[in-house]
């Protein structure tokens, strides 16, 4: 014993946080400028393991921020511009006061600015860093370039937005790099791969701003300050890759072709190249002119078995992709005045449509609904009273899907006037097992590549897919059940001929084909008998509770799907917009209590 | 009214008219006694001074323009201004004085007029012209050439980072200007950056940016993703409903404590009665007490005591060692309970981890208020649009975003501010209003 006496909260965990009060005192700023501060350098409240001792005995509860992490602060060079600007604004407010003129516009002269480019530096020390935390930055900037400039925030900040998701756009739409969209009830989400990175956003619908009133908007406001200049820096480094001109220019063919005589009536002449941009109806300059996209070639090197096998799935992979980026390649698209205009005009021109629309509506239209190389109009109307035979009138769904379908659909369903299939998310991906709408499996099914014969029997076509669905769960029931057969004759150790399970020839497996299909399966079939059979008791009790689990899902999802009463659930569609089907009702109806 | 003023004044001014002053007099003599008023108002001045002359002047005047059309006044000012020009441009009477009077002119100094050197700069000037006929320029003015031309000081303005059209270059893209330079130099100057530690960069939590709705949330839905979605907001409800019952129920006022006939009563009588008996039964255990205190051990019991005592030990130490003894046989039995112990601490490490990962992706408590999620959004079956353009967005994406950030432990959560009012305002009927009521 002896020594000092060890005084309480002096070591461990409460000298390793500070309060946010603390910390603001110790940085001398205010709570707005402190609050800013963070956001722009990232550093965020942390909230301690153990309260009581970080709190000092009191359990009130505070905010705390690591120590470190605000000694950290310290150094930034932006806190004393923050203070600078204090003092600026003291002294502005003086001279107003005072009413001296001269002072006043010397001071405004002298406004202390700040540059967050180092702070970018410094938060995403390489440009990959910087790509894959863009989903922020892109939700934020649409969001705010929708705003109605009322005075919510500054009239600038909407103006760079725009152009900046104006660039990311064309970007998108120059490198073709869009994957998949979704209409949901809040806004579109987007999601596109740029340099191998998945990258997700939503974009709110036009005209639906209700000005929330428990949302911090100087927050937002802070936190788009830093995603601007984040954008900005990436889209340049994007447009690098691509060899475009930044900030981008129109192709100057394209330019020539949009000079249009009423252009002084959409917008002022500072605006018009935005706006004209923003049409996305023309490509952009590039600084080395080429003729055609190159094919980027995979690099071949010789190469054995497994990885042979990897290089053919990826070679198929982009060929799919190549495939999906030319989809509406050669189509002529022209859309009504009641559609989305740029929503639409972005994802046509994702996969290389053509697309125009009326010179009222915006400008940078290319050509007139008179056309007669218009291959589809996009209505979304109950009924037209002009029609042109050689043409298609489809609804805009028509687009969202073929673009999430990687193909393009039958437009039959889409027709002016007709009741539309819903529209899936393709960000679900269902696990085997789980519950498939019938209208992905139909779907699926047009993926693979069989046609739905006609429209009368299109119903009856989904009834066989059904049943074909449990053929398919019936035989690898079947065959589970051989095997275990098989497995307990072996464990009495004798020795069994290798059998072959009589299996039924699938629709998309026949002729020559087909025996080769067939063979590579009783291969696969063989070796999964081989695995289970080498699998210790205790995995194999495991095993067995798996394929349990697996088992009873398939049976519910039976049940749900092939509804009761011979009524498919396809027919629900008919039943839900008239009225609303009570929940209990339908379970009820499923056969479930 | 201005014009009126002017005329007042130069009225006053005139030599021709009586003064304010002479009036002022004449009044004085006419009363005999002077009358002191204090002129530092503008009420006593209306009052006191005599203005009617004025009155009479300006009359005249007026009169004079309507006839003559042209202002006997104005012809009056121009003489005025003539004759002061006049007196200005005679000079004055001390440079009459200085002035040179004699006859006699002063003496020509020669040398004022002579160079020094004047051969020796002419030759070099004659010389210098023929260089520059030929092409060739003195040092001075070849080196004045040669200067670069300053760089513009000024200060370089940072424009403000919301500015529309501004720059943007290659963050990225070239080595940074200070890293050849000597480290330590830079530190102190101040010019680098302080290195940004390593766990700044781990995201506060794993949830993704933008959460994609639920596939219910299309705006055409398939029937049974739309069900689910309603069930889960029907379910967030539900809960919401039970915290509000629940607290209903704590709040509310129970059978038992409302008061009947029968507890007033008690409440009444209480008090009367018992008192009595409970000072007795105090009495008594303090006399217990004593007696206990006061009791002395003889020293047989003492004995005794110390006998039972170590008996007590013996047989305890006995029984420990048989059961160690015992304990032998029960090898298999202690084994299994070890089992069964690492068994659960297994299971409680796992727990433990599951729990752990379930955090990082949960809302942490970062400030007074705690994370409350939005509402979903979503639209009943009859409110599902038939088509994209009579679809009316749910929920605001601004809001969104908000959440979202606060989801992912970005900010704290936070309500706005209310406003405190520091007095209280004191209510003052209006007069209006009091001589109506």
């Amino acid at each position: 014993m002896g020594g000092l006496q060890k005084k309480k909260y002096e070591r461990g965990s409460a000298t390793n946080y500070i309060t946010r009060n603390k910390a603001r005192k110790k940085l001398q700023l205010s709570l707005a400028d402190f609050r800013r501060l963070c956001i722009l350098k990232g550093i965020y409240p942390h909230e301690p393991k153990h309260k009581k001792k970080v709190n000092k005995g009191s359990t009130a509860p505070r905010t705390f921020y690591l120590f470190k992490d605000i000694r950290f602060l310290l150094h930034e060079p932006i806190v004393r511009k923050f203070r600078e600007y204090k003092v600026f604004v003291r002294k502005l407010r003086k001279a107003y006061g005072k009413a001296e003129w001269t002072g006043v516009e010397r001071l405004r002269d002298n406004k202390p600015g700040y540059k967050l480019d180092h702070i970018i530096k410094e938060r995403y020390p390489t440009f990959i860093d910087a790509l894959r935390d863009i989903d922020d930055a892109l939700s934020m900037c649409f969001l705010f370039s929708t705003f109605a400039r009322t005075g919510k925030c500054h009239v600038q900040t909407i103006t760079l937005c725009r152009r900046l998701t104006v660039e990311w756009m064309n970007y998108v739409v120059t490198s073709r790099s869009l994957r998949k969209v979704f209409l949901s009830i809040k806004g579109i989400y987007y999601q596109a791969e740029v340099l191998g990175q998945l990258i997700t956003w939503l974009v709110p619908y036009q005209f639906a701003h209700d000005h929330p009133t428990d949302v911090d908007y100087r927050v937002m406001a802070t936190f788009t300050e830093m995603y601007t200049t984040l954008f900005g820096f990436i889209n340049f480094r994007l447009y690098q890759t691509l060899n475009l001109v930044y900030p981008p220019k129109l192709d100057s063919k394209a330019e020539s072709e949009l000079k249009a005589e009423h252009e002084e009536d959409y917008a002022m002449d500072s605006e018009s190249y935005l706006e004209k941009l923003s049409a996305l109806s023309a490509s952009l300059a590039r600084v080395v002119a080429t003729a055609e996209e190159e094919e980027n070639q995979l690099d071949l090197f010789p190469t054995e078995g497994e990885d042979q096998e990897n290089m053919q799935a990826r070679e198929k992979e982009q060929k799919e992709q190549e495939a999906q980026k030319r989809l509406f390649e050669g189509l002529k698209f022209f859309l009504n005045r009641e559609v989305p205009r740029e929503s639409l005009a972005f994802i046509l021109r994702c996969f290389g449509a053509e697309v125009s629309w009326d010179k009222s509506l915006c400008i940078g239209g290319t050509y007139e609904v008179t056309d007669e190389t218009i291959t589809h109009q996009i209505v979304d109307r109950p009924d037209m009273d002009k029609q042109y035979i050689n043409r298609y009138y489809i609804q805009p769904q028509w687009v969202f899907d073929s673009v999430n379908a990687q193909m393009r659909l039958p437009v039959e369903d889409y027709f002016l006037g007709t009741t539309l299939p819903p529209h899936l998310s393709p960000f679900v991906e269902e696990k085997d097992g789980d519950y498939v709408p019938p209208e992905k499996l139909k779907l699926m099914a047009l993926q693979r590549g069989e046609k739905p014969e006609e429209e009368e029997e299109d119903d009856e076509e989904e009834e066989e897919e059904d049943e074909e669905e449990d053929d398919v769960d019936d035989e690898e029931l079947t065959e589970e059940k051989n095997l275990k057969k098989m497995e307990g004759t072996r464990a009495q150790g004798k020795t069994l001929a290798v059998k072959v399970t009589p299996g039924k020839v699938k629709p998309w497996e026949t002729g020559s084909v087909g025996n080769k299909v067939r063979l590579e399966q009783e291969e696969k079939a063989e070796e999964k008998r081989l695995a289970i059979m080498m699998m210790k008791k205790k995995e194999k009790y495991l095993y067995d509770k798996i394929m349990f689990g697996k088992k009873r899902t398939t049976r519910e999802v039976s049940s749900l799907r092939c509804a009761p009463n011979g009524c498919k659930a396809t027919h629900f569609k008919f039943e839900w917009p008239s009225q609303s089907p009570d929940l209990n009702l339908i379970l009820r109806c499923c056969g479930r209590t | 009214m201005a014009a009126v003023k002017r005329l007042k004044r130069v009225a006053a001014l005139q030599p021709g008219f009586i003064s304010f002053k002479w009036s002022a007099e004449s009044d004085d003599l006419n009363s005999g006694r002077r009358k002191r008023v204090n002129k530092n108002k503008k009420k006593n001045w209306n009052k006191h001074s005599d203005i009617q002359d004025v009155e009479e002047f300006l009359d005249d005047v007026r009169l004079q323009e309507r006839t003559t059309g042209l202002c006997f006044l104005c012809l009056l000012e121009v003489q005025e201004r003539k004759k002061g020009k006049k007196s200005k441009s005679r000079p004055l009477r001390i440079d009459l004085i200085l002035q040179h009077d004699s006859l006699v002119p002063p003496p020509k100094d020669v040398l004022a007029y002579q160079q020094p050197n004047a051969k020796k700069l002419r030759r070099i000037a004659e010389n210098a012209e023929k260089l520059a006929a030929m092409g060739v320029l003195p040092r001075r003015q070849k080196l004045l050439l040669n200067r670069r031309p300053a760089t513009k000081t000024s200060k370089a303005k940072t424009a403000a980072n919301n500015f529309p059209d501004r720059p943007y270059y290659d963050l990225w893209g070239g080595e940074g200007k200070f890293e050849t330079a000597d480290p330590y130099y830079l530190e102190q100057t101040g010019k680098s950056c302080v290195k940004r530690p390593e766990k700044l960069n781990v995201k506060p939590s794993i949830l993704p940016a933008v959460e994609v709705i639920a596939p219910g949330g299309s705006y055409n839905p398939d029937f049974f993703s739309h069900q689910a979605l309603l069930l889960e907001a029907h379910e967030v409800e539900v809960m919401r409903e039970r915290a509000e019952l629940r607290i209903e129920r704590q709040l509310a006022v129970k059978q038992e404590d409302t008061a009947t006939e029968e507890t007033v009563f008690e409440e009444l009588v209480e008090g009367l009665v018992e008192e009595e008996e409970e000072e007795e039964e105090e009495e008594e255990d303090v006399s217990i007490r004593g007696g206990l205190q006061q009791e002395k051990k003889t020293e047989k019991e003492r004995k005794r005591e110390r006998a039972d005592k170590i008996k007590s030990q013996q047989k305890q130490a006995a029984r420990v060692f048989t059961d160690k003894k015992q304990q032998l046989f029960q090898l298999r039995s202690i084994q299994a309970t070890l089992k069964r112990r690492e068994q659960r601490t297994r299971e409680r490490v796992a727990q433990r981890k599951a729990n752990q990962e379930a955090e990082k992706s949960m809302p942490r408590r970062l400030g007074r208020l705690k994370f409350q999620a939005q509402d979903l959004e979503i639209q009943l079956s009859d409110e599902i649009p038939g088509s994209l353009r009579t679809l009316k967005p749910e929920g605001s994406v601004l809001k969104d975003r908000f959440k979202s950030m606060q989801k992912r432990n970005m900010i704290e959560p936070r309500e706005r501010a209310k406003f405190k009012r520091r007095h209280k305002v004191k209510y003052v009927e209006k007069r209006a209003f009091r001589e109506i009521t």
